[in-house]
This record gives C-alpha cells, sequence and structure tokens, in this order.
C-alpha cells in the first residue's frame, strides 16, 4: 500500500493539471482533450514523483526523459510542465494563437522540458530507444518514459523500435500504452484490433504490466518497480478512460478532439474546481 | 587511368579513422554495415556498432535519439532504403528535430543498375533537399569522400550523403572538403557544365574530347547539391551565358532543378539539365545504363555540341 498521503497529493496535482488542459482548450476554442485526459495521471505521477528532473535546468545532461509519441496529447504535458514550474502559466492562453510556445503538437525548440517533436504516430518509440541507447553507451543512468496511444500502434516502426529495444535490453525505457480503447473513427478493436498488446510486447522481448492507467496508486506503485524484468525494457499497459475527469466526454469517441461550447467548459471547470477542493481538504486533515 | 576505389570501403575506412579519435561517432547498420565498408568498425568499435536488422524507419528514429545525447550516428545502407522508405522519419526526427544524424545512400543513382527501380536511387536529392536544414552532399572521387566524410562529421546537423558502387579512380588530389562549397575544375568560355557526385569524371572526359574539337567548357565540379553555392552558378552562367547541369538523377528535382532556380533571376542565361527522364529507369550494366541515358562522356559530349549547335 502507498502512502496514501503521496497519492493524494499526486491526485490533486494531476486535477491541477486537467484544469491547466482545460485553460488550454479555453485559449485555442479547441482541442485533442481525449488522450490528454486520458494519461494525464501518469504524466503527473512522473514530472511530479519519479522522475529526476530540474526544471530550471531542463537540459540537465542526466535528466530522465519524457516524450510524448501521441504528440496530440501534448496538452497533458504542457500542462505538467507549467504546473511543475518549467515556463509560466500565461503561456498556457496562448494556445492556438500565432506562433505559440505550445503548439498542437510538442516542439522541443519552443519549449523547456519537450524532449521530442511528435505528432506523425509511430516515431515515438524508436526515438525513445535511441536516448536509452545513448544513456547505456554513455554510462549515466537516466531512464526514458514514453506514452504512446493505442489507436497508434498499427504503425509498423512502433514494432521496429520494439524488436530493436529488446535486442539491446533497454531496461532503462518505459513504455506506456495509453489503452484508452478508443479512436477517432470509434472503438480500437473495430478498426484494427491490436491485442494481445502486451503479449506483442512480450514476443519482442520487453517486460510488461497491466494497471488501471486512471488509478494514482496503481501508477505510483509500478512506477516503483521498474523495470518490471531486469535487463528488458518495460511496456506498461494502461487501461484508461479516455477524457477523464471531463464527464461530459468521458469513453466518448468523439472527445478525441473537442470543439467546445462556452457553458460545456464552464460545466466542466467547475467538476474539476470540486475535485481540486476536495482533495485540498483531504490533505488538510 | 590511375588505381581505382570501391567507394564504399573508402566511406567505411574514412568514418572508422574518425571514429578512433572521435568518441561520439557510432554507426548503425540494417543489415547493411559490412556491404557498407563498416568491417573495421564492427571488430574495433563492437560497442559502438548497432545492428539492427532491415528496420529503416526505426534506425532513424534511434538514430535522432541518440544524437539528442550528443552521439553522432551514422547511418548507411542503399540510398533509396534510407531516403524514401524512411522520409517521415528523416523529415521530422532528422530534420524538424535538427538532430545531428548522418544519413549515407550508397549503390546511389543506377549504379545498381541490373536490380532495377526499387533499388536504383534517382530521386534522393530532390526529396533531401526538401528538409530545412539538412545538407546533402555527393563527393565526386575516392579522395573526396574522404575529405566529405571528415567535413559531414564536423558539421553539426543532419546531413545526407550519396555514394556510388563501382570502383571509380581519383579525379583531384585531396583537399579540404568545404560544405556549401563548389569548384572550378576547368576554365572555359563557351559553356559551363556543372556535375555532382561519379559522374563529374565523365564530365571532365568528355570536356578533353570537346577540347580537341575547339570548344571551351567551363567546369564546375558541385560535390555540396544543397546548400547550392548559387554565386559560384551565378558567376559561372554570367560568364558563358549557357549552363549545362550533369547528374545521376532524375533530370527534374535535383541539382539541374537547383541551379535553374539560382539562375531564375539571370538574364540572358540558359540552362540545360542532362539527367534521366522522368521514367523508372531500365536494366542492364552500369555502363549500358549510363550510355541509354547519355551520362557517360559520349552522352555528354553529345549534349554540349547540340545545345552549342543552337
Amino acid at each position: 500500500m502507498q502512502d496514501q498521503k503521496r497519492i493524494k497529493q499526486l491526485e490533486l496535482y494531476a486535477a491541477k493539471c486537467r484544469q491547466n488542459v482545460l485553460r488550454m482548450i479555453r485559449a485555442g476554442g479547441h482541442g485533442h482533450v481525449g488522450g490528454a485526459l486520458s494519461v494525464m495521471d501518469v504524466v503527473t505521477a512522473l514530472y511530479f514523483d519519479k522522475m529526476n528532473i530540474a526544471p530550471e535546468n531542463p537540459k540537465k545532461e542526466e535528466r530522465d526523459r519524457f516524450l510524448l509519441s501521441a504528440g496530440h496529447k501534448c496538452l497533458s504535458q504542457y500542462a505538467a510542465l507549467a504546473e511543475r514550474g518549467y515556463f509560466d502559466k500565461d503561456i498556457l492562453d496562448t494556445y492556438g494563437t500565432f506562433k505559440s510556445r505550445i503548439p498542437g503538437h510538442p516542439d522541443m525548440h519552443k519549449l523547456p522540458g519537450v524532449e521530442a517533436n511528435t505528432g506523425a504516430l509511430g516515431h515515438g518509440i524508436s526515438i525513445a530507444a535511441g536516448m536509452a541507447m545513448a544513456a547505456k553507451l554513455k554510462g549515466t543512468d537516466y531512464h526514458v518514459y514514453a506514452v504512446t496511444g493505442d489507436g497508434e500502434l498499427p504503425e509498423g516502426s512502433n514494432w521496429e523500435a520494439a524488436a530493436a529495444s529488446g535486442k539491446f535490453g533497454l531496461d532503462n525505457l518505459t513504455v506506456f500504452v495509453d489503452n484508452n480503447g478508443l479512436q477517432i473513427s470509434g472503438r480500437v478493436a473495430d478498426v484494427m484490433n491490436m491485442d494481445d498488446i502486451a503479449g506483442k510486447f512480450r514476443a519482442f522481448g520487453w517486460g510488461t504490466a497491466e494497471i488501471n492507467g486512471n488509478c494514482m496508486e496503481e501508477v505510483v506503485d509500478i512506477l516503483d518497480h521498474l523495470p518490471v524484468q531486469e535487463g528488458k525494457p518495460t511496456a506498461v499497459i494502461m487501461h484508461t478512460t479516455k477524457a477523464k475527469g471531463l464527464y461530459v466526454g468521458e469513453n466518448k469517441a468523439e472527445f478525441h478532439f473537442w470543439n467546445p461550447a462556452p457553458e460545456d467548459l464552464d460545466k466542466a471547470d467547475h467538476d474539476l474546481e470540486l475535485v481540486v477542493e476536495e482533495l485540498e481538504k483531504e490533505l488538510e486533515e | 587511368m590511375g588505381e581505382i576505389f570501391d567507394p564504399r570501403k573508402v566511406f567505411g575506412q574514412a568514418v572508422t579513422e574518425i571514429a578512433g579519435t572521435n568518441r561520439r561517432v557510432v554507426v548503425f547498420s540494417a543489415d547493411s554495415g559490412k556491404s557498407s565498408g563498416f568491417g573495421e568498425f564492427m571488430k574495433k568499435y563492437p560497442e559502438r556498432y548497432y545492428e539492427c536488422g532491415i528496420m529503416e524507419q526505426g534506425v532513424v528514429g534511434m538514430a535522432a535519439g541518440m544524437a539528442t545525447a550528443g552521439i553522432i550516428p551514422v547511418f548507411c545502407a542503399i540510398a533509396p532504403f534510407v531516403t524514401c522508405r524512411p522520409y517521415e522519419m528523416v523529415r521530422n526526427d532528422m530534420g524538424y528535430m535538427r538532430q545531428n544524424v548522418k544519413l549515407v545512400g550508397r549503390n546511389c543513382g543506377f549504379t545498381y543498375s541490373d536490380l532495377g527501380a526499387t533499388h536504383q536511387s534517382l530521386d534522393d536529392f530532390a526529396i533531401m533537399r526538401m528538409i530545412p536544414g539538412m545538407t546533402v552532399i555527393a563527393p565526386q572521387d575516392p579522395n573526396e569522400i574522404k575529405a566529405a566524410v571528415r567535413a559531414m562529421i564536423k558539421h553539426e546537423g543532419p546531413v545526407y550523403m550519396r555514394i556510388g558502387n563501382p570502383k571509380i579512380p581519383n579525379i583531384m588530389p585531396e583537399k579540404e572538403f568545404i560544405i556549401g562549397k563548389g569548384s572550378i575544375l576547368e576554365e572555359g568560355r563557351d559553356i559551363t557544365i556543372i556535375s555532382t557526385g561519379g559522374t563529374t569524371a565523365a564530365v571532365l572526359d568528355a570536356v578533353s574530347g570537346l577540347k580537341e574539337i575547339g570548344i571551351s567548357v567551363r567546369v564546375i565540379g558541385m560535390p555540396t547539391v544543397y546548400p547550392l553555392d548559387s554565386e559560384l552558378v551565378k558567376e559561372s552562367a554570367e560568364k558563358t551565358g549557357v549552363v549545362l547541369t550533369v547528374e545521376e538523377h532524375y533530370a527534374e528535382g535535383g541539382l539541374g532543378t537547383l541551379v535553374s532556380e539560382a539562375c531564375s533571376e539571370l538574364t540572358n542565361t540558359k540552362v540545360f539539365r542532362l539527367g534521366v527522364p522522368a521514367v523508372y529507369a531500365t536494366t542492364g550494366s552500369y555502363e549500358e545504363l549510363l550510355y541509354y541515358y547519355h551520362l557517360d562522356a559520349e552522352g555528354i559530349a553529345g549534349k554540349v555540341r547540340k545545345i552549342l549547335a543552337g
């Protein structure tokens, strides 16, 4: 059992990060909300609990690396980076504006803490593997964390990277698969069923785990036990709810990308405010 | 003709030599290392040699990931397989991310003549030059391959280099390779020929024949295709009025197109382009293909005579 205060504190950060996501949606008028909210818990736990990082020195050589293979989930990363103090939160209000430093897919040259330019799917695991290989070659012990979507898995390049990561024994690489089961066209199982995801990674020489990716206790527990198998990269299949925390959109494919009416945003903000207040109260007790 | 060398071996040895002093240099193979001249590298630096099997998309991504940590990955394989196949990875992971990866397409042009269009690379200049920040080079002889390898490793940023397969002689003394600079190989008045890569040797042969019939040709060796040495191109175009580009590449989209772009604002200048027409090239021996597409000395000389005859 994890320390309950630690879990509650991370849940509070995750709720605040979700508020940041909505703040960006409000600024831009739209955005990829579904995937950003489904991975928000693991992204929060990484930035606030797990990773060896220094927001004041974002290029620190031995830092742990985090990148999104599913670059469209970038609102989750922007939200966490802002909450963690990498940049001023006012930047969140520039989402969707001309020359914004937080574009619709992440750009490492625009914002501190962003490690890769992703967006085209099927690139991230290869890039993350290369970062992990560099750590081993240089004898540094940083860890690389990547998030991929389940809808992204039919891209063959993922499995090229999976094979190589297994061969090179990248136990300093962890990939989180956001298995929310939905993509733009509908259910992942109908569009292109990639089950058994964990079995596929195991076949390529990975250790695997399956968790509820929206349960902070399970997220923290798996982060405390990486790699799950010595000498192997880890794939964590996270069963998540698309648009988690946005009650009107939870588990709905059409909330992959959201063009909200102002009243829907107001309601969502209000819901999250209640969550934050509740968690703050619990932490005080 | 002097001694001839396998361009792949010259390339691989040059990388191996640099790796002796630069520990940041690593080599990726997609089942392509031995044929890229890396036999010695594999033995000397096994910890810096990554055999990935045939997965060019994955290799480019991994190389870019490594480069983010200050490593200098070199990845060489058959030209279309490092350009067309992983193009999006080259564009995004190397180009957009501005990573210091060195991509090398060997058996370029139609040097894999009898293996057919899948293995030939007549579009690599065209697609690589469209990636902002990419440097595209095509050294012209073994001496220049060695110098180009040193320059490409020293250069900070993504580079695409193409080399051929058949053994070739040195046509120039060894000198420093300056990325972005062409050089005047012959002075002349009637026409300028601008050439790159392996075709420059044939151009020089053609020019010596043309000299005998009183045609004076200025020859520009242009081993950096992109960014183009526009100043030298424009100076030459203004001097001779007529320019012919020669390349083992489609006549559209490559060096000829770049030279045409550079000359587009000049008046009283004509640019002609000699290359392969927009077809999937036929098969045969390398010499047969060069002859068929007028890229041997005879074909180049014939093209010059035709242009000057008006």
